[in-house]
């Protein structure tokens, strides 16, 4: 099991170094124009994604999650979508009831290069930042406390959930239970288990808000923060930057349709 | 006067038959060290959640009677304010790790981000409370890669760390082996010495004889005895109501019965025991 539980990668390299709210700025100014501007641009936002690859120095991690999430993935969409939108004259390929078509094939593929910018943004900004970073940063600048909680528990405690639905099937199995016959049997025997598995994560939730509450979790005073997040003017230039580049992008993008 | 009183205090939970705590009467004094014992389902957990405001601020149900803190009312302050003067560590460490946090010094800064500490005092502090419970060198380890112990003294840390004039202790040490459970009673002797109260239910007797100031025995949700831990400890009466028992009390009882055992008092540590047979 991953003890760290993120998908960090603690490495120095310029885009670790970057402020927070920079990279989610650079995320965003990639999914924004990928998903509102003209579609043919989408397949293009690869190459920018690859550069940070490489700056960010998360090669091995990037492609890693590449080949067993985000391609696989795609890969689905591409034919889902290609088999089932609709129109389209140049029938390339006839599967029985299904055409697919130059078209659909195109725009699938520009649907799959959006989802895949998407995709790859978060993921490079999760591989180079700390999750504990990001939180901190963004509520400093003023996201809720709880919000943030949320987010990065989850992130953490899913694992645990997935740990411990094992070890409740292992109990469970060496009471008898069947966890390896015929699908329908075994959706019935696995009945059983959401009891524990709901029940005991109620008790957990319980005891885990007076743990944070007993560590002053709802209190009023102004927080703090243990690291220091530095955001020195090149990141906000360079968020300036961006805004002014997704403005653009809209813009010229009016005007050329 | 006293700096915790209790008063009459019942509570009971909701949806429930019978009360968890009936007519406590309690008085601690500042920097004492309480000791509470009893058999399971005795109230112990519900004793320390009604310390630590969570009865009734975060459990409804009904509490009748008043719980007093450095001069102030639980009932009348909220939870927030509460907790900022008493700390609460309470029986499974799994479920008190914070679960916003990466590394175990993280975990223990994350109450005193709370509470708007500066970022210099804060690591001061983390590091001091680090120091006094021997954790130093799990500072970056994740906190869900510990040992069920480990997470104990995490979790006893991340309280200590906040300073808290009353500290609420519910089984601290039920994981942990010897060592770590001598060092825990020590590092609470040595809170207490400086001032804290504190307040901790634990099954090991014979620890408890050698470092608390005074034990309170809870059975069915009533105090049934109140004392210094030697009188409490070897009385008949917890024997004979299923509360735990050092094994050198027991013998020494049967070994009374025969004659073998002179003294008046029974024992309850070895010490003790070796002490007497001596005679
Ligand atoms: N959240 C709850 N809701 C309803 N009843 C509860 C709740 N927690 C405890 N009780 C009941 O209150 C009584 C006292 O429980 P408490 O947990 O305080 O006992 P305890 O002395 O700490 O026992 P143990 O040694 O097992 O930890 C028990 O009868 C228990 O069933
Ligand atoms: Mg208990």
């Amino acid at each position: 099991m991953n003890l760290n539980r993120s998908f960090f990668v603690p490495v120095n390299s310029p885009l670790h170094n970057l402020n927070p709210l920079t990279k989610l700025a650079l995320v965003f100014s990639m999914i924004l124009p990928a998903f509102l501007s003209l579609p043919q641009l989408a397949p293009f936002l690869a190459i920018p994604i690859l550069i940070a690859v490489f700056i960010g120095r998360v090669q091995k991690q990037y492609f890693n999650l590449l080949l067993k999430l985000v391609l696989p993935t795609i890969l689905f969409m591409f034919v889902m979508q290609s088999l089932f939108l609709p129109g389209g004259e140049t029938v390339i390929l006839n599967l029985g009831i299904f055409d697919v078509t130059r078209e659909s094939m195109q725009s699938a593929f520009y649907t799959v290069s959006r989802i895949f910018v998407m995709i790859s943004s978060f993921a490079i900004l999760l591989l180079t930042t700390h999750p504990s970073e990001l939180m901190s940063d963004l509520t400093r600048r003023g996201l809720p406390g709880q919000f943030a909680y949320v987010i990065i528990s989850t992130l953490q405690i899913l694992p645990q959930m997935q740990a411990k639905a094992q070890t409740i099937i292992a109990a469970q199995r060496s009471r008898g239970l069947d966890t390896e016959s015929s699908f329908r049997k075994r959706i019935g025997s696995l009945v059983p288990l959401v009891g524990p598995l709901v029940f005991g994560s109620l008790v957990e939730v319980e005891e885990r808000a007076i743990a944070i509450e007993a560590r002053g979790f709802t209190s009023k005073r102004v927080k703090t923060s243990l690291h220091e997040i530095p955001d020195p003017a090149f990141d906000k230039i360079l968020r300036g930057i961006l805004v002014i580049l997704v403005i653009a992008s809209f813009t010229l993008n009016l005007w050329l349709s | 006067m006293a700096f915790v009183t209790l008063h009459n205090v019942t509570y009971q939970y909701p949806l429930t038959q019978s009360p968890a705590l009936q007519e406590i009467n309690l008085k601690i004094n500042e920097g004492e060290f309480l000791a509470v014992v009893g058999p399971n389902g005795a109230g112990k957990s519900t004793l320390c959640y009604a310390l630590a405001g969570f009865v009734p601020h975060f459990f409804k149900g009904e509490l009748t009677g008043e719980i007093t803190v450095d001069g102030k009312k639980s009932s009348e302050a909220t939870l927030d304010e509460w907790v900022m003067n008493v700390g609460l560590a309470f029986q499974n460490p799994f479920n008190q790790i914070s679960g916003a946090k990466f590394t175990v010094f993280e975990e223990l800064a994350f109450g005193l981000e709370n509470i708007g500490i500066p970022r210099e005092e804060m690591k001061v502090r983390v590091e001091e409370a680090m120091a006094l419970t021997g954790i130093r060198e799990l500072a970056d380890r994740s906190p869900y890669s510990l040992s069920g112990g480990q997470q104990q003294r995490v979790a006893l840390t991340s309280i200590l760390v906040m300073k808290p004039k009353l500290l609420v202790l519910d089984e601290p040490t039920s994981q942990m082996d010897p060592i770590g459970t001598r060092e825990v009673f020590s590092v609470v002797r040595k809170m207490a010495e400086e001032g804290m109260t504190v307040v901790m239910v634990e099954h090991k007797v014979e620890w408890i004889a050698n470092f608390a100031d005074r034990v309170m025995a809870l059975k069915d949700g009533r105090m049934v005895l109140e004392g210094k831990p030697n009188e409490v400890l070897t009385s008949d009466m917890l024997a004979e109501n299923g509360f735990g028992i050092s094994r050198y009390t027991s013998t020494a009882r049967e070994a009374k019965k025969r004659g073998l055992w002179k003294k008046e008092n029974l024992p309850v540590t070895l010490d003790e025991a070796v002490e007497g047979f001596a005679k």
